[in-house]
């Protein structure tokens, strides 16, 4: 139904926009980057090894820890203009992973995977973006998926309760009492936030994916020859340690469920701010 | 086929025309030679006429004779175990409507490892909404990633799975036969296990042949279909014989195992588990997640006088089920009339 509802509004858009300009001039297209940048609050964010007990961060609580994990899934990605402009980024699944498109992983670890460079976008002036973050139902629900969301390529796939982590923090810090296991090291704080289904009539089913609409503060042009960017800052702290949750890592270290991520969950909107645009 | 969600300009609907017309042409083939040669097995999905509709995705993966016996080959594959010992078929077998033996309660997995749940039936798997006793899984494509990760099942990561089977002598072949692409990725390994599993559809037991008008019931299996209308079909509703809902049936009130909780992190869910599907329920003992009860007789035995009191209780449950010997005998004789022998012996699932 959604599905219909966004093909219709794309076609009528794109018959509008169409019939005013036919006679006028051919259609142009451009791309705009989105660059995305993790920090923890004004700090610049460093990876640590997971072994690490250098703790260079510190949060509300006055606890000290690092960070050895940060990524976030993004997905429908979509541009707006002041002038009624409006650039759907198309999502398509498939086994391999060039069929799989619109659907990005952000990773600390990986310097290529925090740039979403968006391609086709009809020229004009665009000053705002929305997304959603994390893995929405309509993409679980067509079963497995190659690319970013192959579990043996990396995806963040909770098998148990299937569906993907939207967004993954792993560190360490002393506060945490967690002692070493097969799978985690001492002191280990990770906050996974995922959990997808509102399928059900149980308002109990948890539902962590978020779409939020970030302002650029001012206006962007999309045109050829241009390569315009916006830069957007996450900030790991307003996620963690924000407005509707804060994790004390004595007690709330390891989030693994739906449920356990709810309060982070209403973070992260508030945690992606675009800083500047560059024209 | 890549499913498109937001703005398309790919010529999706011109491919489906084209593969409509090609399946068209191919039914006229395929009408004018039926008559003349044998055809082999069929391994196209058929929906049976009474059955609600599929719940599988087959746009993304339409069953295929090569992809579905690529599917049992690695149903019955033990590499994707961690110690190359155990395989799907293990604890899932066709003769018991791919249960697993009475004997192993709880299954066992690599190094001996048990279960913590009775190992389900494999049947009519398409047409859920769910899967496993919590309902956690809600795509057919995921429910082997469980059982291959789970540390008491396979215990295997699925990197290395993957990895087995690139470096394998026969799959990349059979893979490239089943997709057409050289390399073995997670979903098409996903993809080939549902293929085979889609087509575990059991609709020719003697009760859906008395519903086709192709046999008879005795007079004590129509007194215990009769019976189980009254007693039973609110839960076990359907041709699917599950309303797919998740319920307390009284068999505890301390709960080890919390069930749906899990899943919905709702306390009122502690104690509440799947309503199975009752189709070869003659064959598939032991009953209930924990395997709490040997035998039908101990099952309805259940219902009529045992039922245990606890918060999450199912209100129709309350009072049990009161049923008299001869009601039980009746129900008992009915729900056998649900063993699918057809299914059981189909030789398209066989190891080969």
């Amino acid at each position: 139904m959604k599905k219909i509802l966004v093909l219709t509004t794309v076609l009528c858009s794109i018959a509008l926009l169409s019939s005013c300009k036919k006679d006028e001039e051919k259609a142009t297209f451009g791309t705009l980057a989105l660059e995305f940048d993790n920090k923890i609050g004004d700090q610049e964010l460093t990876l640590a090894d997971a072994t690490s007990t250098d703790f260079k961060y510190t949060n509300s609580h006055n606890q000290n820890f690092n960070v050895s994990l940060l990524g976030y899934y993004i997905t429908n990605v979509k541009l707006e203009g002041p002038n009624g402009e409006v650039f759907v980024d198309p999502v398509t699944t498939g086994s391999a992973a060039a069929d799989v498109k619109g659907i990005y992983q952000v990773l600390e670890s990986d310097v290529n995977s925090q740039v979403i460079t968006l391609s086709n976008v009809p020229s004009g002036k665009y000053d705002k973006v929305t997304f959603t973050l994390g893995i929405p139902a309509d993409i679980v629900q067509e079963g497995a998926t190659g690319g970013v969301l192959d579990p043996a390529e990396g995806a963040w796939l909770w098998n148990w309760d299937a569906g993907y982590i939207g967004f993954a923090f792993e560190g360490r810090s002393p506060a945490s009492p967690v002692v070493a296991t097969q799978w985690n090291p001492e002191n280990s704080v990770q906050i996974h936030i995922g959990g997808w289904k509102d399928i059900t009539d149980n308002p109990m089913m948890v539902n962590n994916v978020k779409t939020f609409t970030l302002e650029f503060g001012t206006s962007v042009n999309v045109g050829e020859k241009l390569e315009p960017n916006a830069h957007i800052v996450m900030d790991l702290l307003e996620v963690i340690d924000g407005h509707h949750g804060s994790a004390d890592f004595t007690t709330t270290n390891q989030v693994h469920t739906p449920a356990g991520g709810t309060e982070f969950a209403e973070n992260l909107h508030a945690a992606f701010v675009v800083d500047h645009v560059h024209q | 086929m890549a499913p498109v969600f937001g703005a398309t300009f790919s010529p999706f609907t011109m491919k489906k025309q084209l593969i409509i017309s090609a399946l068209a042409l191919v039914s006229v083939v395929f009408g004018c030679k039926k008559d003349e040669t044998e055809q082999g097995p069929s391994y196209e999905f058929r929906k049976p006429e009474n059955f609600p509709e599929p719940t599988y995705t087959f746009d993304n993966n339409p069953v295929t004779e090569a992809g579905f016996k690529l599917g049992k080959k690695l149903f019955f594959d033990p590499i994707l175990s961690v110690d190359n010992t155990v395989s799907c078929n293990n604890c899932h077998n066709q003769s018991l409507a791919f249960a697993d033996l009475p004997l192993h309660a709880f299954s066992k997995g690599v190094m001996d490892r048990q279960g913590t749940r009775n190992a389900p039936q494999l049947v009519n798997l398409a047409f859920m909404k769910e899967f496993f006793w919590d309902g956690g899984v809600t795509h057919l494509d995921f429910v082997p990633l469980t059982a291959i990760e789970s540390e008491v099942e396979m215990d295997e990561e699925i990197e290395n799975v993957i990895s087995k089977l690139n470096n394998h002598a026969d799959y990349p072949a059979l893979f490239k036969a089943a997709f057409g692409t050289d390399e073995i990725n997670t979903p098409l390994m996903l993809h080939a296990l549902s293929q085979f599993t889609n087509l575990m559809v059991s609709n020719n037991a003697p009760y859906d042949k008395y519903l086709r008008g192709e046999t008879a019931l005795s007079e004590q299996e129509l007194e215990g279909q009769r019976l189980f209308e009254q007693k039973c079909q609110s839960c076990h509703s359907g041709i699917l014989f599950t309303d797919e809902s998740y319920r307390n049936n009284g068999i505890d009130s301390v709960f080890t195992d919390i069930g749906r909780a899990r899943i919905t992190a709702f306390d009122g869910d502690i104690g509440k588990f799947r309503v199975p599907s009752l189709r070869n329920v003659g064959i598939t003992r032991p009953y209930m997640h924990n395997a709490k009860f040997a035998t039908l007789e101990e099952v309805l035995d259940h219902y009529s006088d045992g039922i245990i009191e606890s918060p999450s209780l199912d209100p129709s449950l309350k009072n049990g089920i009161p049923m008299t010997a001869e009601e039980k005998a009746a129900i008992i004789a009915f729900l056998k009339t649900l063993t699918d022998k057809e299914f059981t012996q189909d030789e398209r699932f066989f190891k080969g």
